[in-house]
């Protein structure tokens, strides 16, 4: 027999009395573990919209975006200024280009209307360079209706076969064009993405199409380049694409200095709003254009946020409820045996023997009771935590409609031959964020339970530790009692 | 070798103060079986108390083999109780829920000894104390009082103490039981050379012992000593 078989053995000494206190033991903790799962699920779900929603700032010439539009072009010294504007942690320029295919443009300067131009109406025309590589994509209707109106003034007649545009962009760091992390596939990365290298990073559609490996060599304006790692951004679009260092990019368009875009990432959520109208003053709006990412989920961000807030008070308040009802249950049975203590101190048990007996022996309930409880919490949360969100959620879509706030399909990565006109919003009240809302799910996973047990378990501890230190208070005379 | 020097013990009950022990100096030889006779109310649970460090006297010492209890720690005196005292209650206070043998265990399990050792001990003094070896696994609220109270003994034993103190072992017993009970008391002081120190009113049985007390208002006296062997206490 040792302590904690006598624990064991004093927790069912009054089956009827350990069922009561298990079955409302398992009430408080359940509702914690579901209050916890709601909690989690919806923490979850807001991490997932801020991450969508992003800190990243775009910056573009003013009046332009990608090959589109006209203005002056970014500078480094612009690149410099954004640098310093409070809140903003990072500024990485980039530098785009477009890229022909060698035969292809050979072919088309032949034919009627010529490669009049690939730029934009006014646009930059100057950085069209040839490349020995072939784009992944084909034209299709949208690549030759895109040809028809961007490209040559107007002629009529029998156009040769049009290839889509290879986007090749220099970059200040190992990052895409929207600010995100490249992920490669394959290889490595550039190095240091400040300095002129040779190599260059392809997607994956790109390099297979042009059956291109890691250590392959290919040319842009007959300067060879040496693939060093492959990237898949996860489209199509995204994939024909490749990256140089900023400088390589730079030298290739012979425009040493000068940036297409500037992507500034801002240290935290809360702050990118002041930081993007301090970057806008900073460059000035006859300068450069400073744009966000997708701005519609704010609303539901902070309507989730409150649910959040609501769970986790529903929890701690759970929590403290299951420890209080350990508390009163040990000070009960510290009470009803009080002789037996005094027995136990006679016979030589010491103080921190019996105040373990009696601390195991709540955990015994405990125990128990979150066996109980997690059953409980498995079937109840997801009903739970639907009714929170729903309730929560009503009152998003009449504030967001009262806003007008825009939603829908975010914008195309600016300058998109295939992407139609960057950063055309989609009309409609909240659009997409009262779906992911309701797409919030509540399973209860393994690991939120079991953090949730231990939480339970480490009040309990609490709850159970001041009877067991008030039966240190009870002395050994106490045997002697009603004798 | 317990000796105690005016041991006194008052209790303030409203403006009122009562002295169970009152000045109270004796000295028992190891292996003695001796004891204190009183009405009802007269001292002697206290007396007893004070001997076994469940109470601290107001004044007064009480030395086991010349080491003082008066100003020991607490836990020093848990020490003392676990290691040198067993204690025999009236209303035997084993613990319900547990079986005979792990009663007579516990004492052990807080000396710390090892669990097969334990129960090997707990077995024999079980077997000593003459119960049923088909009643030593059996919970305690399911024997009889004077099965209770064999139990009750193997226990004070259990750590071999130099000092039992039993405080009328055998008011709850019936005449017969009782007798059996002063009986193995007897016979167990003698085997184990325990010192053994036994309240009760029963005059036939205080008769029994090699020394008899009587406690009057806290006042303790000694009665005609008799040797029961060689070894005793003066006459
Ligand atoms: N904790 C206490 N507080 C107050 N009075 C006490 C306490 N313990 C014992 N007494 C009193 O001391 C006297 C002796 O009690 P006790 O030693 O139990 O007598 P006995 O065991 O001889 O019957 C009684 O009058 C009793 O009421
Ligand atoms: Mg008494």
């Amino acid at each position: 027999m040792s302590v904690l078989a006598r624990s064991v053995g004093n927790a069912f000494r009054n089956k009827v009395r350990t069922a009561a206190v298990v079955a409302v033991l398992a009430v408080a903790i359940g509702l914690a573990l579901a209050m916890l799962v709601a909690n989690q699920a919806v923490a979850g779900k807001v991490a997932e919209l801020n991450a969508s929603v992003g800190t990243v700032l775009t910056v573009n010439p003013a009046g332009g975006q990608g090959f589109e539009g006209g203005g002056e072009p970014l500078t480094a010294e612009q690149a410099t200024t954004a640098a310093s504007v409070p809140n903003v942690s990072t500024v990485v320029g980039t530098k785009a280009l477009r890229l022909r295919n060698a035969d292809a443009a050979a072919a088309q300067t032949g034919g009627p209307g010529g490669l009049g131009g690939q730029g934009g109406p006014g646009g930059q025309a100057a950085t069209t360079l040839t490349t020995s590589l072939t784009a992944a994509v084909d034209a299709g209707t949208l690549g030759a209706r895109n040809q028809a109106s961007t490209g040559t003034s107007g002629t009529s007649g029998t156009a040769p076969a049009f290839s889509v545009p290879i986007t090749a962009t220099g970059i200040g760091a190992e990052v895409d064009t929207t600010g995100k992390a490249l992920e490669l596939t394959e290889g490595t990365g550039l190095g240091d993405y400040t300095a002129a290298s040779t190599g260059a990073l392809l997607g994956t559609t790109l390099a297979e199409k042009n059956g291109l490996a890691v250590g392959s060599t290919f040319t842009i304006n007959d300067q060879s380049f040496t693939v060093a790692g492959l990237f898949d951004a996860g489209t199509a679009f995204g994939n024909n694409a490749l990256y140089l260092t900023l400088p390589a990019a730079q030298t290739l368009a012979e425009l040493p200095g000068e940036l297409s875009t500037m992507i500034a990432t801002v240290n935290s959520m809360e702050n990118v709003e002041a930081a993007k109208t301090a970057l806008q003053e900073a460059l000035g709006s006859d300068a450069a254009d400073v744009s966000q990412g997708q701005r519609n989920l704010e609303s539901a961000v902070s309507s989730l946020g409150s649910v959040k807030n609501i769970s986790f008070i529903a929890f701690v308040a759970a929590l403290a409820t299951a420890g209080l009802i350990i508390l009163l249950i040990m000070v009960m049975l510290v009470r009803e045996r009080r002789r037996e203590i005094g027995v136990l101190k006679a016979i030589g048990a010491r103080n921190r023997t019996i105040g373990l007996q009696f601390v195991l022996e709540a955990l015994v309930l405990v125990a128990l009771g979150s066996a109980v409880g997690a059953a409980v919490a498995s079937f109840a949360s997801g009903g739970i935590a639907s009714a929170l969100i729903s309730s929560n959620t009503a009152t998003a879509t009449t504030v967001a409609g009262q806003r007008g706030i825009p939603g829908g399909t975010p914008g195309g990565f600016p300058g998109a031959p295939a992407g139609g006109f960057p950063g055309a919003p989609g009309e409609g009240p909240l659009g997409g964020a009262s779906q992911l809302l309701t797409s919030v799910t509540a399973s209860a996973s393994p690991g939120v339970i079991a953090a949730g047990i231990a939480a339970v378990f480490g009040v309990a501890i609490i709850g159970a530790l001041v009877p067991a230190l008030l039966t240190a208070r009870i002395r050994p005379i106490e045997v002697l009692r009603g004798e | 070798m317990i000796e105690v020097k005016n041991l006194v013990r008052t209790f303030k009950s409203g403006d009122r103060t009562i002295k169970p022990v009152n000045d109270v100096s004796f000295e028992l030889e190891q292996g003695t079986l001796a004891s204190i006779v009183g009405k009802s109310g007269s001292g002697k649970s206290t007396l007893l108390s004070l001997l076994g460090a469940l109470d601290k006297p107001t004044s007064g010492d009480v030395l086991v083999n010349g080491v003082s209890l008066a100003g020991m720690p607490d836990s020093k005196l848990t020490e003392y109780r676990r290691r040198d005292i067993g204690f025999v209650f009236q209303q035997f206070n084993l613990i319900p829920n547990l079986s005979a043998v792990d009663n007579v265990m516990l004492p052990m399990e807080f000396a710390g000894i090892r669990k097969a050792v334990r129960l090997g001990r707990a077995r024999e003094l079980l077997e000593q104390v003459q119960l049923d070896p088909d009643k030593h696994v059996r919970r305690i609220n399911r024997l009889s009082g004077g099965e209770q109270q064999r139990v009750a003994i193997a226990r004070a034993l259990a750590n071999s103490p130099q000092l039992i103190l039993a405080d009328e072992p055998t008011g709850n017993l019936d005449e017969q039981t009782g007798e059996h009970i002063i009986e193995l008391l007897s016979s167990l002081s003698r085997d184990h050379n325990t010192t053994i120190l036994v309240v009760t009113h029963d005059r036939s049985l205080a008769n029994k012992t090699d020394r008899r007390f009587r406690l009057q208002q806290g006042r303790l006296t000694e009665e005609g000593a008799r040797n029961r062997a060689a070894a005793g206490s003066p006459a």
